[in-house]
């Protein structure tokens, strides 16, 4: 693991010495290149995890987690290059410095092996987001945005410092692959509901789940536009890979703990995806669909069967690249408008025909058209979901429509109709962003010829 | 004044302090502790006003006050065990008044009235000498007496003591103030783990003492006493800004600062000895700690404007030196790695 992780760290001299014609170059070849080297990893030959020492694992949950963060990181400085263009040139480089140092805290976090190592981790991930989103972001409210990242997340995540302390007393290691096989049903007691409550609520706060999602919208809306992709795409999944390591020390009290939160799930997914319909602006758009999507991973992760976890897994891969995208394609929208006004930027086929390519492809996919891996992780999440509870296919259906109608109405009004008369004189598409939606999209194209990679430890 | 005098002066505080630290004889250690309170007024009134006589009037009173009490604990003791030697004080009265002697000296709750007021009156560096030195010596009494306080009243101050650690720091814009609050709360989460781990209150201690030594410092480089004069730090030098964001995260406990350390290890001991809702209950309150420092780093560093500032520029004196400074902010954030090798502290 330290071939990623080390080649990561030095991607932080690397910016410091460039030159100041080559910064976006090398960093972002570099990046890719370590992005290559993190494909190998792929390549799980059985159900056990690879194990490289002590301190680091990789298994057929993280490894696709691993991948799809390192190949965001290339994109994510493919596409800062417009809005830092304007910005002295340390300022460039602290902002790398900040991605960078994200990133080596993220692939640590997937492939610790030590719980405790995992959160500290975890948290350790916070703090370059909070720099990026409040440092970097476009408007007033990025102060506020930050303040309730932050808040919401320590508030959920400090009980869990305390439950994997006591959890670790108990079973006198936290190592995670020790544990897969000392599992014991945890008592049956009033603490141990607690404990169960410390466990999950830091990863349900993170996902987010439906009532504790206020920080989502507020963050993602005023982040740059490498802070919400990095946001969208992999530290959601945190709160997702979180918690499908945990509930596996955490039965049998998941069979009745869960019911609060599914419901709270079921009923949230349904909610955002119509807040999605009413929204103007549209990265708060994008937001909530985040929201919906990730209900749809608490569901399955809390369901725990094989199915289930398939459909999470994909579902988490899938949502990272597609929502990863359209903030993307939200931004190269901002970059021409400055405004994320929806109706403000309408009949863009007309001016911009290859970007509607990309609007198409990226709304067909977010809402889980065949056979994209969309679709394979919802339809294994609402199958589950169905043998569980008969009822649930309702509200699942609904969701689906809604996510249908939305992702619809997004792409109807950015890109269909007249076009307003105040964007005539944009700028056309660079092919910096249309490389950069070819290689969000390729992947999940090619992902569709063969999922087995991303369905996870239960396939 | 007179640097001989100064010098005199301080080494005479030190030398209370290290009197009080390693004597074995209950009076000298008493002798030590006024030593050191007779010799620090002169150097809190450095610069002679009534602010910051009035801070010196009351640090004296609180602190003579504490030393009264420590007497009468010492009688009590005498008089209860027939010796003088420092050993655990086995007479839960004696125990008691010393606990509560030593609270007053270290600020904390509800003993701790006179810290903001006095670190606000004094000057920056006097502040400095009085927020970490000060500490050294009521914690090495507190640390040897540790087996024999009654727990009760010690949890009962410490949990107050981070309380009120966060909750008072929440209105206040003089730098000195808040880092008066956030002593109290560091005072707060070292005496928690006094009974069950000893040394872990000395590990606190360490890295209390270097992030709070770095603050000042950074505070002393930029002469601000103010949140606003601290946000003119880009200004002046734009690297003390990124400073003063990693020591503020890592005085909120963030990981993977080093600040984090010796909140993960405290509540890893209390966690060891049964008590789950205690630690939850401080590393929550903790947060209100975090948010002020956030407030602090909002306006000095995380919202610097490409234009020119808005606030009124003060006159920019030459640069003072400062001691120390780059391996105190290296040993006040990147220690974390250095977690198991805690062993060196027994």
């Amino acid at each position: 693991m330290l071939k990623i992780i080390i080649p990561t760290i030095m991607l932080m001299p690397l910016t410091w010495l460039s030159k100041k014609n080559m910064i976006w170059i090398n960093t972002t070849t570099y990046s890719l290149l370590i992005s290559l080297i993190s494909l190998s990893l792929l390549n799980q030959p059985s159900n056990n995890s690879l194990n490289f020492s002590l301190m680091f694992f990789s298994d057929p949950l993280s490894a696709p987690l691993l991948v799809l963060t390192t190949w965001l990181l290339p994109l994510m400085l493919m596409a800062s290059q417009h809005h830092l263009s304007k910005e002295p040139l340390i300022r460039k480089k602290l902002y790398i410095t900040m991605l960078t140092m994200l990133q080596t805290l993220l692939i640590m976090t997937f492939t610790a092996t030590e719980l405790i190592s995992f959160y500290i981790l975890f948290e350790a991930t916070l703090v370059p987001t909070l720099i990026i989103i409040t440092r970097w972001g476009n408007q007033t409210e990025r102060l506020n945005a930050g303040l309730y990242f932050l808040f919401y997340t320590l508030m959920g995540s400090l009980p869990l410092l305390v439950a994997l302390i006591s959890i670790q007393n108990l079973t006198g290691s936290l190592n995670f692959l020790l544990i897969q096989y000392w599992n014991q049903a945890l008592p049956d007691s009033w603490s141990n509901i607690f404990l169960w409550l410390a466990c999950m609520m830091a990863f349900m706060v993170k996902m987010p789940l439906y009532g504790l999602h206020l920080w989502l919208p507020k963050a993602h809306v005023e982040a740059p536009i490498a802070g919400s992709m990095v946001l969208a795409a992999i530290l959601l999944k945190l709160g997702g890979y979180g918690m499908l390591r945990i509930t596996t020390m955490l039965n049998p009290q998941t069979s009745f703990m869960a019911y609060p939160f599914l419901m709270l799930s079921l009923w949230g997914m349904i909610m955002t995806s119509s807040i999605c319909l009413r929204q103007t602006d549209l990265k708060s758009l994008i937001a909530y669909s985040s929201v919906s999507h990730m209900a749809l991973v608490i569901v399955a992760v809390l369901i725990q069967t094989p199915w289930s976890y398939m459909g999470a897994t994909a579902l988490m891969i899938a949502h990272g690249l597609t929502s990863s995208m359209l903030f993307c394609l939200a931004n190269s929208n901002y970059e021409r408008t400055h405004s994320r006004t929806m109706i403000l930027a309408r009949g863009l086929q007309t001016l911009l025909p290859l970007m509607a390519a990309w609007w198409l492809l990226a709304s067909l996919t977010n809402l889980a058209l065949p056979p994209s891996i969309n679709l394979i992780g919802e339809l294994f999440v609402v199958m589950s979901s169905f043998s569980w509870s008969n009822i649930t296919i309702i509200l699942m259906g609904t969701n689906i429509t809604i996510t249908a109608l939305y992702s619809l109405y997004m792409l109807i009004t950015t890109q269909r109709g007249k076009y307003t008369h105040h964007i005539n004189s944009i700028k056309p598409s660079f092919t910096r962003e249309n490389a950069l939606m070819a290689l969000h999209m390729t992947p999940l194209l090619l992902l569709s010829l063969n999922p087995k990679i991303i369905l996870g430890f239960t396939y | 004044m007179n640097p001989l005098i100064f010098t005199t002066i301080l080494m005479t505080v030190l030398l209370g302090t290290m009197i009080v630290m390693m004597s074995s004889h209950w009076l000298m250690i008493w002798i030590g502790f006024e030593m050191n309170l007779l010799a620090i007024i002169p150097i809190l009134m450095k610069k002679y006003n009534p602010r910051t006589m009035e801070a010196s009037t009351k640090y004296f009173l609180t602190q003579a006050t504490a030393s009264m009490l420590l007497m009468m604990a010492i009688i009590i003791n005498l008089m209860h065990s027939g010796q003088w030697t420092i050993t655990k004080v086995f007479n839960p009265t004696a125990s008691i008044i010393m606990t509560s002697a030593l609270a007053m000296k270290l600020g904390l709750t509800p003993f701790h009235f006179w810290v903001p007021e006095v670190t606000q009156g004094i000057s920056l560096t006097s502040g400095l000498i009085l927020l970490t030195w000060q500490k050294l010596a009521p914690m090495s009494i507190l640390y040897q007496i540790s087996p024999s306080i009654n727990l009760n009243i010690l949890l009962t101050m410490a949990v107050l003591s981070i309380l009120v650690g966060g909750w008072g720091g929440l209105n206040q814009t003089q730098l000195r103030k808040i880092m008066a609050y956030s002593s109290i709360a560091h005072m707060g989460w070292m005496t928690a783990v006094l009974v069950y781990n000893p040394t872990l209150t000395m590990l606190n201690m360490l890295i209390y003492i270097m992030m709070t030594l770095t603050m000042f410092m950074l505070f002393i480089h930029s002469s601000s006493t103010t949140t606003l004069s601290l946000s003119h730090t880009w200004n002046k030098t734009p690297l003390t800004t990124t400073l003063i964001l990693i020591t503020l995260l890592s005085m909120g406990g963030l990981p993977p600062l080093s600040g984090f350390m010796p909140k993960w290890m405290i509540i890893q001991e209390l966690t060891k000895n049964n008590s789950i809702i205690l630690p939850t209950l401080m590393a929550i309150m903790a947060l209100l700690n975090l948010y002020f420092y956030m407030r602090l780093t909002y306006s000095t560093s995380l919202t610097m404007f490409p234009s020119t500032n808005n606030m009124k520029m003060k006159w920019q004196f030459e640069t003072k030196r400062i001691t120390l400074l780059p391996p105190l902010i290296v040993m006040s954030s990147l220690l974390l790695p250095l977690t198991p090798m805690l062993s060196i502290l027994d």
